[in-house]
């Protein structure tokens, strides 16, 4: 049975065409076709473009650990610009290797797993109770409980400090204390609270990819395991699980990748007790001016990055020859929950209030309130927000509406990731045009795979990749530090696969005949892609520029090491004001920016009558 | 009306995608000015194919195109005209309709990219639209028509813009069968009227004989024959040829089986016969004597298929199944006994290759009856 199946699956062997013509002229005649076409040339345009900003900063960067930077000649011994194998040793080997590298390989490991395992937990539970049972309220629970991954990623972690904070580093402290209950420091700072912060914030990620697969999965095949005689449980252990499999695998490993690339988070609940990632490991080699470690630390996280996308790819692929998806025969299939209803409800309206309503509340709370914990009238106050002049803030001394700061940060980062964005959409729209119309020709699939790269590097390796590049003139480069356009070229590449991604998908979608109508009816190529392709990929363009907006808008572990006193955005000027202990501040502008991503999130989906949590739910 | 519609000519075309045995190979053809040609064949032989190289959307791997005198392709000398450039009217296989613009706006599109002045382009798209009895959704968007509707309006967008090539990519798969009767008329009255080239794709024969003037019938990218309609019916050029044309198909008996061997050793044919044809409505019941010049042979009633206007039988001699149609009442039954009769004119003869053998004596002749 299989035989015959595979017999008839393979593809004749190729046949060479007939070489009546000469290659010459067959050469001559694909140039002549090529010039009356510019799909070609844009696709090849477009390779060449992301190729040098994919692959150099890469190559620079890695590089970088291998030669002798100024100043370190004296430490490693060998003349500037040698080759060395010092940063190796000082990341690996030397005494501080430790305290570098070892030590925050170990915190990431503990805190991947913690998170993954939290995120994995709560949703997997959310994907089970919005997929499979009759739980009341599904289509607002499915809406409600991605609402924490629109929050920037390290709201929690501010909320966090706000409820838990102890007397340990400076500043405020937290509700709690202020209440008289001492919080010890593994509850205030470190793995605990950054498990438990990240978890809140990915478990959407999981409830997504999980919930989708779920939905998908064909339950005619469970209820033919049913009608064989096999138990719930078997049926359970036999049939669903190694089918959601590869799902599962996926958002392990994807959540673990993102822990590897996330600052914020660490940065904020690490730091006060030297619990440091690779990230904050990495961000502190960047600030303290030591390239050859920054260039081994990055390395190392691309190079873990990447075996994880990798080991992804392998694992789905190989589980994915015997997994049937049916999409016609998955039929609604709900558990009735019976008397265990209510509970389920308030459970996952409980995570929503943990995941949202508690973090944001508090932050809102602590923004309006003089001291921690003090429900007296005098003690509350917009001062933080409002006042013309704060008392004893050198550095902000006024609320965060008033003065230049915030607006400039706000205009900065409104126009940079704006710009980012557009650049984005616009690109992904055009890979997916030349992907359609190239279609099966080389330059169609290079240019899907290169415009996937950037999705292999987690974002702090990439900032300092592209850091590294853009730091000095290169050729016709200037140097970029400290400009806009860095800023704007990192997080345009950056979000590049998942624009990309659906720029393909639309165009596959609509094929590439309407085009060609428009062609047959006589239109040249900018007209065709001005009153024909464009129009009609409105709306996947209008998602293609504002999902990386939305995603940029709260984007920290990329912008933080490129941004300069010139160039700060929301995101950064809210980690300055912790830096200087600002809470109040720090947590308005956290407001500011969740508030902004989540609005625009709202109105694209009401716009484009899309959904994030489309179809998880009734 | 006086016409300016140019000859087609295709030379060597040759098209492979890569991989897969080659989607068109080395085809030669030559579509007359003002001629209806259909490209004909089974799914997969490579007519769409065909059909987008003549209007460039597809690049050749070799050979070469010429439209009137002029070269749109070709592959030795380094031409290619792109397809906007060709003047070329085309409907696909699945409309391609644009869903962001009305009918109207479809249909005035080409006219608009002419800058064609607005008074004009209204008379134009009105009457094009009522040509194909689409004016009544002028205002509609594609997404709000049926498939027929749509198709109607693929036709109504291309004959706008007046191109003196159509290439038409089954248009009428999607219309019930009285539109598509109607359809089938109109676009033969205004090929007859404006003196257009026309190829049409289809893989109906039965809409391949009653609208071309010629039919180039294709299989697995290799041309198998080009000829008048009637001609492909009568006189098919191979097996493949005389079993696609026609329905239902020729019967073809080897001459290895004992019905074969009988009916070859009444022909006495010149070349080394493998396979012995012939039509079912040449096949006759006979009740009284035989006719003279006619090969006769008994068979068995397997079962009889009133179809309304015919009858069509399957009879079996020894093991053969043989197919007849017969325009008046049969009335056996299954297990009887019928005499058959086939006109020696009747008899088709291919070779062991398949291919129609030389100086067979197989004519169009209609058995009188
Ligand atoms: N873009 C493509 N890439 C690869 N192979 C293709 C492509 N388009 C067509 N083919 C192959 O070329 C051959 C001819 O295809 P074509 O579309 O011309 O067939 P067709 O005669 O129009 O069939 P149908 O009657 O089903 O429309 C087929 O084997 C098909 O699989
Ligand atoms: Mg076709």
């Amino acid at each position: 049975m299989t035989r015959t199946l595979r017999g008839t699956e393979v593809d004749p062997p190729p046949e060479k065409p007939p070489a009546r013509t000469g290659r010459g002229a067959r050469l001559r005649y694909r140039l002549g076709v090529a010039r009356r076409e510019p799909t070609l040339f844009l696709g090849i345009g477009l390779v060449l473009v992301l190729l040098y900003l994919v692959i150099a900063p890469l190559v620079s960067i890695i590089s970088d650990g291998f030669a002798v930077h100024f100043g370190d000649d004296f430490k490693a011994g060998q003349p500037v610009g040698a080759l060395t194998g010092y940063y190796l040793w000082r990341v690996f080997r030397s005494p501080v290797s430790t305290e570098l590298f070892w030590q925050p390989l170990v915190n990431t490991l503990i805190v991947a797993v913690g998170v993954t395992a939290v995120a994995l937990v709560l949703g997997g539970f959310a994907a089970f109770l919005l997929t499979r049972t009759d739980v009341k309220g599904r289509k607002a629970l499915a809406n409600a409980l991605v609402v924490p991954y629109m929050l920037p990623s390290w709201t929690f972690a501010l909320a966090w400090l706000a409820l838990f904070k102890n007397g340990r580093s400076g500043g405020q402290v937290g509700l709690l204390q202020a209440w008289g209950v001492n919080t010890p420091d593994w509850l205030a700072y470190g793995a605990v609270p950054i498990v438990i912060c990240l978890g809140l914030h990915y478990f959407p990620f999981v409830l997504l990819l999980f919930g989708n697969a779920l939905r998908r999965l064909d339950a005619q095949l469970e209820d033919s395991a049913r009608i064989l005689g096999a138990s719930r449980g078997t049926v359970l252990r036999r049939i669903t699980l190694p089918l959601m499999l590869p799902s599962l695998s996926s958002s392990t490993l994807l959540v673990f990748g993102r822990i590897l690339g996330t600052f914020g988070t660490p940065y904020i609940l690490g730091l006060p007790v030297d619990f440091n990632l690779l990230s904050t490991s990495l961000f502190s080699a960047v600030r303290s001016g030591q390239q050859g470690v920054t260039a081994v630390l990055a390395t190392v996280i691309v190079m873990i990055g990447v075996a994880m996308v990798l080991f992804d790819a392998r694992l789905v692929r190989q589980t994915r020859r015997f997994v049937t998806v049916g999409a016609k025969g998955a039929m609604e299939r709900t558990i009735a929950l019976g008397r265990w209803a209510g509970l389920a409800a308030t459970g996952a309206w409980t995570l929503f209030a943990l995941s949202v309503v508690v973090p944001v509340a508090t932050l809102a709370l602590t923004t309006v309130t003089i001291t921690p914990g003090v429900f007296s009238a005098d003690n509350f106050t917009l001062a933080f927000w409002t006042a013309e002049h704060l008392p004893g803030a050198p550095g902000f001394p006024h609320g965060v509406l008033r003065g230049t700061e915030l607006w400039s940060a706000a205009w900065n980062s409104v126009r940079i990731v704006g710009m980012a964005a557009l650049i984005c959409g616009l690109a992904g729209l055009l890979i997916g045009y030349v992907v359609v119309r190239a279609d099966r020709s080389p330059i169609a699939k290079v240019l899907r795979q290169v415009s996937f790269l950037p999705y292999l590097v987690p974002g702090i390796a990439f900032a300092a990749a592209f850091l590294s590049l853009f730091a000095v003139q290169r050729g016709p480069i200037p140097a970029l530090y400290g400009s806009i356009a860095l800023l704007v070229v990192t997080l345009a590449v950056t979000h590049l696969p998942y624009s990309s991604r659906s720029g393909i998908s639309a165009m596959t979608q609509l094929g590439r005949e309407p085009e060609e109508a428009a062609q047959m009816a006589g239109a040249r190529w900018l007209t065709r892609i001005r009153r024909v392709v464009v129009p009609i990929q409105r709306g996947p363009l209008i998602t293609g520029i504002v999902l990386p907006f939305v995603s940029g808008i709260k984007e920290l572990s990329i912008v933080i090491m490129l941004t300069t006193g010139g160039t700060q955005l929301l995101t950064t000027l809210s980690i300055n004001l912790v830096d200087y202990a600002y809470a109040q501040m720090a947590n308005a502008v956290i407001l500011i920016i969740a508030v902004l991503s989540f609005t625009i999130t709202y109105l694209t989906q009401r716009l484009t009558r899309t959904s994030l949590a489309s179809g998880l739910g009734g | 009306m006086a016409s300016t519609a140019p000859t087609i000519s295709l030379k060597g075309v040759t098209k492979s995608y890569g991989t897969g045995p080659l989607a068109v190979d080395n085809l030669d053809l030559v579509m007359p000015a003002r001629s209806f040609t259909c490209l004909l064949g089974p799914s997969g032989c490579g007519k769409t194919t065909t059909l987008r190289m003549i209007a460039g959307l597809e690049n050749l791997t070799d050979g070469t195109i010429t439209i009137g005198d002029r070269i749109v392709d070709s592959v030795p000398d380094g031409v290619f005209v792109p397809p906007e450039k060709r003047g070329m009217g085309l409907v696909f296989q699945n409309y391609a309709l644009w869903p962001h613009l009305t009918v109207r706006a479809n249909v005035e599109f080409g006219l608009r990219i002419r800058k064609v002045a607005a008074a004009e382009r209204r008379k134009v798209v009105d009457d094009a639209l009522a040509t194909m009895q689409i004016g009544w959704a002028a205002d509609r968007y594609p997404s709000q028509l049926s498939g027929g509707q749509q198709q109607r309006v693929s036709l109504a967008r291309m004959l706008a813009v007046k191109p003196e090539v159509l290439l038409l990519d089954e248009p009428l798969s999607n219309l019930d069968a009285r539109l598509r009767l109607e359809m089938r008329a109109e676009l033969k009255r205004l090929h007859e009227e404006t003196g257009h080239t026309v190829v049409f794709v289809t893989h109906d024969q039965l809409e391949a004989m009653t609208m071309a003037t010629h039919v180039a019938v294709m299989k697995d990218g290799v041309l198998q024959q080009l000829a008048a309609p009637l001609e492909v019916y009568h006189r098919p050029a191979n097996t493949f040829v005389a079993e696609f044309v026609g329905s239902p198909p020729m019967n073809l008996i080897d001459t290895t089986t004992a019905i074969g061997a009988q009916a070859c050793a009444y022909l006495r044919p010149a070349g080394d016969v493998a396979t012995v044809g012939v039509r079912p409505e040449h096949v006759r019941v006979v009740t009284g004597p035989a006719p003279d010049d006619a090969f006769t042979f008994d068979a068995t009633v397997k079962a009889v298929l009133p179809t309304g206007s015919s009858w069509t039988v399957s009879v079996l001699t020894g093991d053969t199944e043989i197919y007849l149609v017969s325009t008046e009442p049969v009335a056996a039954r299954g297990g009887e006994t019928l005499r058959c009769a086939v006109a020696a004119g009747s008899l088709h003869t291919f070779g062991k290759d398949g291919a129609r053998l030389a100086g067979d004596n197989a004519m169009e002749t209609e058995w009188a009856r």
